[in-house]
């Protein structure tokens, strides 16, 4: 029986899809790669063919990628799961080292390593994302989104799935934070400084990326109220709950307000940034009160400046 | 590794449960027996504890039915699976009986069989579906969905071609999935009972709302999603207008019968629901259910049904008649 089984969900990128498979293999010395391919119409399963030594699972009709990680859990064998996306990549021996970890943790559901930004050629942008270490605490770090967890940097053991349930098909783009926020409810989560990782960066300013990502934090903080749901949260003091409430449509405004002021206005993209104030008023609407988002806004709207500067939440 | 898996999910029903691990173990020689129970309070974990060769799965939170079958499906290690209610019986060997008629069909990824409805006073009826259909079944299981779900045994890796079950259309999760699966594969159908499938008491309120709930979930999944299904959405216009056809006029006549039983019943809210239900979502088939119903021999089967008092046998004989 293998140790780590890595899922790779794919769909038409026949050409990525090599690096990602063999960052894999390579993470690892008992490694089981499934690479799950979304009904993809093109060469992918010629291209997946020639690839050795691993578990090629073809999906006929589109399931999303949450659909094809489940399907991925469903025919992995092994103790432990790693979710890599066929355009990120695996460092070598990432996956060993934090197998290790949960070796010496049982009472641990997954261990979160830290991440190497890079553009589209996989060139280091010479930023690393470390998550901070949330202790206790990672469950209500994690609905406040002051934790993130990406699902490249994380091994999660695999009965924590026969626990907590699925991933959640119907969220498509948040259902990792769901599924990571159900685990960090009932298991304790461990956090490695070491980085484990390429995160290929979405070209930075497409105006599609931007207008889904204010989209995505519009789901999250509708999801956040879902999420209150679960024993731990529903059975916390309405203080906590109003507290974690407060302080997650805080953090998603700002950085709403952020992104437009500081990446979007500078390059005269009007139509995002409007976007993003839109949807910030929107989950915000008493934000005006705490007028150092918009303070920013404004300055970048008159001095039309700054410096492109990225921060993730 | 055993060659089947046997599924059962249960919630708060340890009274029943053990019955049907045991009929579960009956079913085949080499069986997996998985129990998923979903989040149960009571002492379903200590019972489980106590009963041997079986692999107890307990999820924190609960999942619905169809969520608490995916995790069995994660759990299990069998070629074959098969999903059990925590109420309903396997009879003995049916299931070596059914991958038996799987093995002789290697490309057929699904083979069901009939259940043998037996309602709360332990009474049986005929068994269910009277008919089974074999090979691509997909038009007419469009239509209606006839396939028992605990008597169903399917081929693991199949699950992996059409993805999981979706545990956000609760109640017709098996028929969606059923769906997928004879979309694409040829299914084995084996006229014999393999199963015995305790019913909720027909005539209490509650079961007769669900059923209007149920035609109500059923129509708009036909609408928002087998329409766009690529197999149907390919067909030509007459072929999706005939597979219409045939499911609106199976639920009118159900909601028609509702709507009929709750008038005997002097329930006149149930009837209005029914009727309302029926207006709503199949008002075209409104006209052809009494035609097809105001032939002699319907009649004369629903009169005679109804003179004797058994209102669930007089309806399936006469809905026999009336599609004869």
């Amino acid at each position: 029986m293998p140790r780590v089984s890595v899922i790779i969900p794919t769909y038409e990128r026949p050409l990525l899809l090599r690096r990602a498979v063999e960052s894999a293999q390579a993470a690892g010395s008992d490694i089981e790669v499934i690479v799950v391919d979304d009904a993809s119409i093109d060469d992918t399963a010629e291209a997946c063919q020639q690839l050795n030594g691993i578990k090629y699972v073809r999906v006929e009709r589109n399931q999303g990628v949450a659909g094809a990680r489940n399907i991925g859990i469903l025919m992995s064998t092994a103790e432990y799961v790693a979710f890599l996306d066929d355009d990120d990549l695996r460092l070598p021996g990432s996956l060993d080292m934090q197998a290790d970890l949960l070796d010496r943790h049982p009472g641990a559901g997954f261990v979160c390593g830290a991440m190497i930004m890079a553009n589209q050629d996989y060139e280091p942008t010479c930023e690393v994302v470390r998550a901070k270490d949330p202790g206790a605490d990672a469950f209500w770090k994690l609905l406040e989104l002051e934790f993130p967890v990406m699902p490249l940097c994380a091994l999660i053991r695999k009965e924590c799935f026969l626990r907590v349930g699925l991933l959640n098909p119907r969220i498509s783009t948040i259902d990792d934070w769901d599924i990571f926020t159900r685990i960090a409810e009932i298991y304790s989560v461990l956090v490695t400084p070491e980085p484990v990782g390429i995160y290929r960066q979405p070209t930075p300013l497409s105006g599609q990326g931007s207008s889904a990502r204010a989209a995505q934090l519009e789901r999250v903080t509708r999801h956040q109220l879902n999420l209150f749901r679960l024993p731990r949260a529903a059975t916390a003091s309405p203080v906590r709950r109003k507290q974690a409430r407060s302080r997650m449509i805080r953090r998603i405004s700002e950085n709403l307000l952020w992104t437009a002021a500081t990446r979007f206005i500078p390059k005269f993209q009007f139509k995002p940034a409007l976007r993003n104030v839109w949807t910030a008023l929107r989950i915000d609407p008493f934000g005006f009160i705490r007028p150092q988002g918009y303070q920013k806004l404004i300055k970048h709207l008159i001095l039309r400046t700054g410096v492109i500067r990225r921060r993730t939440i | 590794m055993a060659t089947v898996s046997i599924i059962i999910t249960t919630h708060q029903r340890p009274d029943r449960l053990p019955a049907a691990i045991v009929s579960a173990q009956s079913a085949s020689q080499d069986v997996e027996v998985i129990v998923v129970d979903d989040a149960s309070t009571d002492e379903t974990a200590d019972l489980c504890a106590s009963i041997k060769g079986i692999r107890y799965v307990r999820v924190e939170r609960n999942q619905g039915v169809a969520g608490a079958r995916n995790i069995g499906l994660v759990a299990s290690r069998g070629e074959f699976i098969s999903f059990l209610d925590d109420d309903d019986l396997r009879l003995p060997n049916s299931l070596d009986e059914q991958i038996e008629a799987l093995s002789h069909a290697p490309e057929a990824m699904l083979c069901y069989a009939q259940a043998i409805p037996e309602d709360a006073g332990g009474k049986r009826q005929t068994p269910f579906p009277e008919h089974c259909p074999q090979g691509d079944i997909f038009w007419e299981l469009l239509a209606q969905n006839f396939i028992p779900c605990t008597s169903v045994v399917f081929r693991r890796s199949c699950i992996g071609r059409v993805g999981l079950l979706d545990h956000h259309r609760n109640r017709i999760d098996d028929w969606d999935l059923w769906l997928r699966i004879a979309e694409i594969f040829p299914v084995v159908g084996l006229s014999k009972p393999v199963v015995i499938w305790r019913q909720p008491t027909p005539t209490s309120a509650q079961g007769s709302s669900n059923t209007v709930e149920l035609i109500a979930l059923a129509t708009t999944h036909f609408r928002h999603n087998c329409l766009r299904m690529p197999r149907v959405a390919q067909a030509s216009r007459r072929e999706r207008q005939q597979a219409w056809r045939a499911f609106s006029i199976n639920f009118a006549e159900h909601l028609a019968w509702e709507a009929f039983r709750g008038l005997c019943d002097h329930k006149l809210g149930r009837a209005f629901a029914s009727t309302r239900t029926l207006l709503r979502l199949h008002p075209d088939a409104v006209l052809r259910v009494p035609r097809r119903w105001m032939r002699f021999s319907t009649i004369n089967a629903l009169t005679r049904g109804l003179r004797r008092g058994d209102l669930e046998n007089a309806k399936s004989k006469f809905k026999h008649m009336a599609r004869t």
